[in-house]
Order: structure tokens, then sequence, then C-alpha cells
């Protein structure tokens, strides 16, 4: 953890800028993947609709700083907030529902905060997005707002750690592994089950929040399902049953995205076949797979 | 401790649970027994608010708790095993055990507690007593079928329930594990004050350690007594033990 901490602080020191704003995105992409696989891989409930809440995120920060001329760190702060509470709505009906169905309520939420942001010209500029959204000067440069996402970052990572190491985390993988059985042991599966969607949210705003700053704009291809794809495949590529997969998945995510476009148009068919051979012989993700490697060499070794 | 009153539960045309009244006594080790379809895990459902009845009562420790959740029944202290086994497959046996304490002390929704300290000697305990303390690091899915039975049981005692009910404890386990099956639950009755009901197939465990015995037929109850009243009763010699 250390040590990959000082690797992404030591990185704008000797690489090029444009390669900066790369490790931005795969930073944000971190946030938001590791706050879903709070609830999809610890709590082991699919959804399909992370990107409903990202985008909410983002929006409240935009709004607020072009529209309120709010100060950009409270700017910042109500992303995550709004999007918390916008998830204690849409969970308090996600979580009456379970596996396929729940995830296709999510999807259906989703879709609707996406609508409601591209029909709402008044409030939200739809298709215009909202654009040259001001930073304050500190942050103006690609490498200070680089060590910010980095420092928010960590913040969330640590948070996260925290909380699916503790008591209540061992609940949420409980819940994950035989719902059921859960009830038995006395746990309200369905209060737990919100709470966890309610974290996801948080940590979702968190990163719209994050983006809206590093790209000064947001859109409503934010809330749109392909970006909620993105999310879902970033936990998936690095293994949700690990706590750094999200991390490990968006950092190969996003870096095959900028190796493959810079010399094929077809992205996307290159992608597939990698993201066939993963999904085939990487079973529980890369992390995962790593993690398997590790432990058989190191009971080989005792 | 536990009163059922006039318990009936209906499946479509089907009666599952006719009218079953029973007490049990704070204390005592008792047994219910039956074909299959006697409706003796449905009756289970229904104490513990798995499935809720079309009428009737259960009182337990003079409240009604007919109508509240699993969970919350769960907290009031009846723990339940279960007869498929029921358990946590991709964490360890520790894990198991220690979510169900945890769970059965309600600190849970603690959120920045580091939980791999938590309440450790209470589990050891625990899997002391399921004989699984050698096997805590294993991925609980891996367990052979007696060491998931076990901790079944393992998982249902770390919630310090007051009342245990027990689904079939010894189902599809040798004669050996179902010794040591029976034995442990005759010592938590005995030894830790626990009141414990259970269904059960193998006659041996349950003429040998019940003191009270109750014979279900097509959702009724039709004999209760003690081992040998169950012996020498002729309707039950019909319609159940001499079949066998």
């Amino acid at each position: 953890m250390v040590l990959a901490v000082g690797l992404f602080a030591s990185m704008p020191t000797f690489i090029d800028t444009s390669w900066i704003s790369v490790f931005c995105e795969i930073l944000i992409l971190t946030v938001a993947a590791s706050g879903l696989n709070l609830m999809m891989g610890y709590t082991g409930m699919i959804s399909f609709g992370p990107a409903g809440l990202y985008a909410v995120g983002a929006y409240t920060t935009g709004i607020l700083i072009v529209r309120a001329g709010a100060p950009f760190g409270l700017a910042m702060i109500a992303g995550p907030i709004v999007a918390t509470v916008v998830s204690l709505i849409v969970g308090w009906f996600c979580v009456r529902r379970t596996a396929v169905y729940f995830a296709l309520l999510t999807l259906a939420f989703s879709e609707l905060i996406h609508t409601v942001i591209f029909k709402w010209y008044g409030f939200t500029k739809g298709d215009d997005g909202i654009v040259d959204i001001p930073l304050p000067d500190f942050l103006s440069s690609i490498d200070s707002y680089y060590y910010f996402t980095l420092a928010c970052t960590v913040v969330c990572l640590l948070a996260m750690w925290i909380i699916v190491n503790s008591a209540f985390g061992k609940a949420l993988q409980v819940i994950r592994e035989n719902p059921n059985r859960a009830e038995f042991i006395g746990i309200n599966v369905r209060k737990y089950q919100l709470v966890a969607f309610v974290i996801q949210g948080f940590f979702l705003g968190a990163a719209g929040s994050l983006l809206c700053g590093f790209s000064h704009s947001v859109f409503p291809t934010n809330a749109h399902w392909t970006k909620s794809i993105d999310i879902i495949i970033a936990c998936l590529l690095g293994g949700i049953y690990h706590f750094y997969g999200p991390f490990v998945g968006s950092a190969v995510y996003i870096l095959l995205d900028k190796v493959i476009t810079s010399f094929t148009e077809y992205w996307s068919l290159f992608f597939g076949v990698v993201l066939l051979i993963l999904v085939l012989f990487f079973r529980g993700g890369i992390a995962g797979f790593v993690s398997e490697r590790l432990s058989s060499v190191t009971h080989e070794g005792s | 401790m536990l009163s059922i009153q006039g318990l009936v539960k209906k499946f479509g045309g089907l009666t599952a649970i006719n009218n079953v009244s029973f007490e049990i006594e704070k204390g005592e080790l008792s047994s219910i027994i039956g074909p299959n379809g006697a409706g003796k895990t449905t009756l289970f459902n229904l104490i513990t608010g798995h499935l809720r009845p079309d009428s009737g009562k259960v009182i337990f420790n003079s409240k009604d708790i007919t109508t509240l959740p699993p969970h919350e029944i769960c907290r009031l202290g009846i723990g339940r095993s279960f007869q498929r086994t029921n358990i946590f497959p991709r964490l360890s046996v520790f894990d198991n055990v220690q979510a169900a304490v945890l769970a059965g002390q309600g600190r849970c929704t603690n959120i920045v507690s580091f939980s791999k300290n938590l309440c450790r000697e209470e589990t050891f305990h625990v899997l002391e007593m399921v004989e699984l303390g050698d096997k805590k690091g294993f991925p609980a899915g891996l367990l052979s079928h007696g060491d998931q039975k076990r901790l079944e049981i393992g998982i249902a005692l770390a919630l310090q329930p007051s009342l245990l009910l027990l689904d079939e404890p010894t189902a599809g386990m040798g004669p050996e594990e179902t010794a040591g099956i029976a034995d442990l639950i005759y010592k938590l009755v005995r030894h830790q004050g626990l009141t414990a009901v259970f269904v059960e197939h193998d006659m041996s465990v349950v003429f040998g350690i019940s003191q009270k015995i109750r014979v279900m037929h097509l959702g009724e109850i039709i004999a209760t007594g003690t081992p040998a009243d169950i012996k020498g009763d002729a309707q039950v010699q019909r319609i159940y033990l001499g079949e066998e």
C-alpha cells in the first residue's frame, strides 16, 4: 500500500503530462469501482447502474460551482453527500428485490437519472453539458490536480478498507455467502444491504466529483449505461473478491484503452478478445489469479 | 419457555400443520419424529419466523413472536441448525463462527472495529465444542459433509441461544460421527443449561438422549411421552416405527 502510494506520488517527476492525466483517470475509476465493489463483491449485490450515482456526484459539484458560485471545497464535499441521499432513496426501493431483479432496478434508476439530466435543459444544460468549470488556482495545473486526486483516493480507499475489515464488513460478506442463513444468525439483511448501497453511493459520488474537477466539465454520458459498464468491468477485471481488485482492474482497463486506441480504431474488437481471455483463464479476476498463484507458491515453500 | 398454541399452516390445499399445540420447558431435551412430510421442518420454520402461520400463536418467554421476522426471533435467543447444510461456503471456518458470535452480540453494526481481533476467545470456545479447532483456516465449503454439519451446529451455538432447534443434526453422518453429535447435544443441555429440540431419523439418537419424544404424522402431533411410552404406543408402532 505504502509502496503503491509512493510510486504514484513520484509519478509526475518522471513521466509525461499526458500520462499524468491517464493516471488521474485510473485513480478516479479506482474510487468508483472500489465503491461499487463494496456492494457487489463484498455484499453480493450485483448492480447494473453505478453510473447514475456517479453522475449525481459530478453534476452536484459542477452545478454548485457554475450556478451557485460555491467554493470548490464545498462543492467537492457536496457531491458525495448528495449522491448518498439519492442512493438512500434509490436503494430503499432496490433492496426490496434480490438478484437479477435488484440488478434491473439499479439499471432502471440509473437510466432515470440519465434521462432527467438529459432532458432538464434549464437546470443541467442537457446535451450541452456543463463546461468551463473553474478550479481554484492551486489546482489548475494537471500535476497539482493529480496530487489532489491521489490524496482523495488514498483517503477513500483507507475508509473502505476499514469498513470491509470491520464487524460490519464481516456481516456484509456473510450476507453475500448466504443471505437466508444470515437472517438466522440475527442479521437484518435488508437493512445491511441498504447501508451497503448507500456507502457505495457515497464513493461513486466522490468519484464523480473528482471527475468533474478533472475534466472541468460534466456531460450526460457520465450517467449513461456504458459508463456503468466501465465501472463494472474495472471490478470484474481486477477481481471482486479482493480489496485491491478494482484498483488493478481500473489500471489495466484504462491502460489497455490508451495502448490499443493508439494503434487501431477497432479498439473494442481487441478489448473484447482481451476480456474473453481474462474471463476464461483468469477466474476471480487478475487479483484473484495472482493471489492464488502466490498462495500456491508459499504453500510449496513451507 | 416456548409455547405453541393451535398452529395451522396450509400450502394451497395441503394442510402441513394442523392445530398443533405443545409446551417446551426450560432445560428440556426433546425430539420430534415422524415420517417424511409429517411437517417437522415446517414447524421449525413457523417457530423461527421463516414462515407465518395461518392461525395460532408462538409464545417465547411470554412474548408473542408469531409475526416477528427471523432475525428478531434469533436475537431473542432461538438458534437453529438446518437439515441441509446452510453455511457461508467461501468464508473460513473461523469466520463462519465469528460472524455468528458477533451477530449474536449485536456487534455487527460497528463499522470501524477491526474484526479480526474481535471475540476470538468465544469463537475458539465454540470451535472447540464442535471439534473444528484444527480446521479453523479452511474455507467452510471445502469441509467434509460431517464437518459441515458440525459447523452448522457451531454457527447456531455461537449465538448463545437459550433454545436450540436442530433439524436432523446427524443426517448423512456415519455411526461414529452420529454418536459424537448426540453426545455433544446431550452435554450442552445437561451441563450448559441449554434447552434443545431436535428432529431426527436416527432412532438410536432419538431414544438414546431424548427426555421427551413427540411424534408427528400428517401435520398433527399424535403422541407425546418418554422414550419408553413411545416405544409402547400402538398407534406409533403402526404408522411409524412399524414401517422401518
